[in-house]
């Protein structure tokens, strides 16, 4: 069977969020990006904040951005669904230029998400796109440079882009 | 079990408690939630006011954020009871950042008061001093007197934070009234007034 989706190295997706001028990454853990969570937080020059749900993690997200800071929410598929009314209060009305990075954990990678057989992967881009909010598969090494595009795009369109991490970083 | 709060007569009002947090206010940054929301910008008009409305629950971790971004500058939270339960756990992530700018105002009313002054659950027998002190919080406060509060107010913001005080406040009847449809007033107005506040922070 091909694949579609191939692992991203994590000292590469860290390299690509401090080349966006990322400073602070807020994050409830997720297993499907644990090796990036684990180099973000021995790399000194990013502050690793910790939140219980990804409701607070969005509202610390759009209050970094008033004091000035380039943050990104780190969280896994559940964690969108989690952050629903934070997301839309915040980011749809409040247009804050939030971006994502959302883990699909147990995702088919022979499969595009939407083809999914868990509800947590298929139904997670359907929610953004009813949420208005864009999102961009990162499916592979190939796809790194959509991180600095979507903080582009997020200040551009005045509110949240997610990035989907289509397989597990290593 | 009894209740632990004083009657409704005992408990300071709200107008008296936002009296004296105004008066104390220099250059911080302020978040006001729910029924604080109108009376405190009434009171102590700021380019630093940053209102929270539309999404209950995250003033805290919205002003976490600011506190975390500017640890030059003071940050408040002016909550509600309601709203804090609906994200409890923020106590924990705004004690383990352990912002020393961080003032946390709990307006304990034991109610709903927006929604129509639905009782909060274990109201009565809840203490968001308590929680917050086991939650690591550097310095916690419970008033139900306006007068003491005022007295220990500059004592308290003299020690680092993040702080909590809870104020037991006796609740008014600010429910919610529907206004135009948002096509007349839009709805994102309010949550927008943000770069007004970034701006601020920017020229300091
Ligand atoms: C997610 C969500 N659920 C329910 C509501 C309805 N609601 C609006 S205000 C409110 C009560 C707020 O209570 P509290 O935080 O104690 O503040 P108070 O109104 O007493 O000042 C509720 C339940 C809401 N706005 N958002």
């Amino acid at each position: 069977m091909t694949m579609i989706a191939q692992s991203v190295a994590a000292t590469e997706l860290l390299e690509a969020l401090l080349d966006a001028g990322v400073q602070d990454v807020v994050a409830v853990p997720d297993t499907h990006q644990r090796t990036l969570i684990a180099s973000i937080e021995a790399d000194p020059s990013m502050r690793f904040i910790q939140a219980t749900t990804e409701d607070e993690g969005t509202a610390i997200c759009a209050g970094l951005i008033v004091g000035g800071r380039r943050p990104i929410l780190q969280i896994q598929h559940a964690g969108l669904y989690a952050c629903v009314n934070n997301l839309r209060g915040l980011g749809i009305d409040g247009a804050f230029p939030i971006v994502l990075m959302v883990g699909l954990l147990s995702r088919d990678r022979a499969k595009a998400p939407q083809a999914d057989f868990g509800s947590m992967v298929r139904l997670a881009e359907p929610l953004l796109d009813a949420l208005e909010i864009p999102h961009h598969l990162i499916d592979g090494p190939a796809d790194v440079g959509q991180i600095g595009a979507a903080y582009r795009e997020a200040e551009q369109r005045g509110g949240p882009v997610a990035l989907l991490i289509g397989a597990e970083t290593v | 079990m009894p209740n632990t709060n004083p009657d409704p007569e005992r408990r300071m009002t709200r107008d008296a408690a936002l009296d004296v947090l105004a008066r104390r206010r220099t250059n911080e940054v302020v978040v006001p939630a729910m029924t604080a929301l109108g009376p405190w910008v009434r009171r102590s008009g700021s380019d630093r006011n940053l209102l929270n409305l539309g999404f209950m629950g995250g003033a805290s971790t919205y002003a976490l954020g600011v506190a975390l971004a500017r640890l030059d500058v003071g940050v408040w939270v002016i909550d509600g009871d309601g709203s804090l339960l609906m994200q409890l756990g923020s106590l924990a992530t705004i004690a383990h950042a352990a912002p020393s700018n961080f003032l946390h105002i709990v307006m304990h009313n034991g109610v709903y008061e927006t929604s129509g002054a639905q009782a909060i659950p274990s109201e009565g027998r809840i203490s968001f001093a308590g929680l917050a002190r086991e939650a690591g919080y550097a310095q916690v406060a419970r008033f139900h007197d306006v007068e003491a509060f005022d007295a220990q107010l500059d004592e308290i913001l003299a020690q680092d934070g993040p702080t909590l005080v809870e104020l037991i406040t006796a609740p008014t009847e600010s429910f919610y009234k529907p206004g135009p449809p948002p096509s007349e007033r839009p709805t994102p107005a309010v949550a927008r007034n943000w770069p007004t506040v970034r701006d601020a922070l920017r020229d300091d």
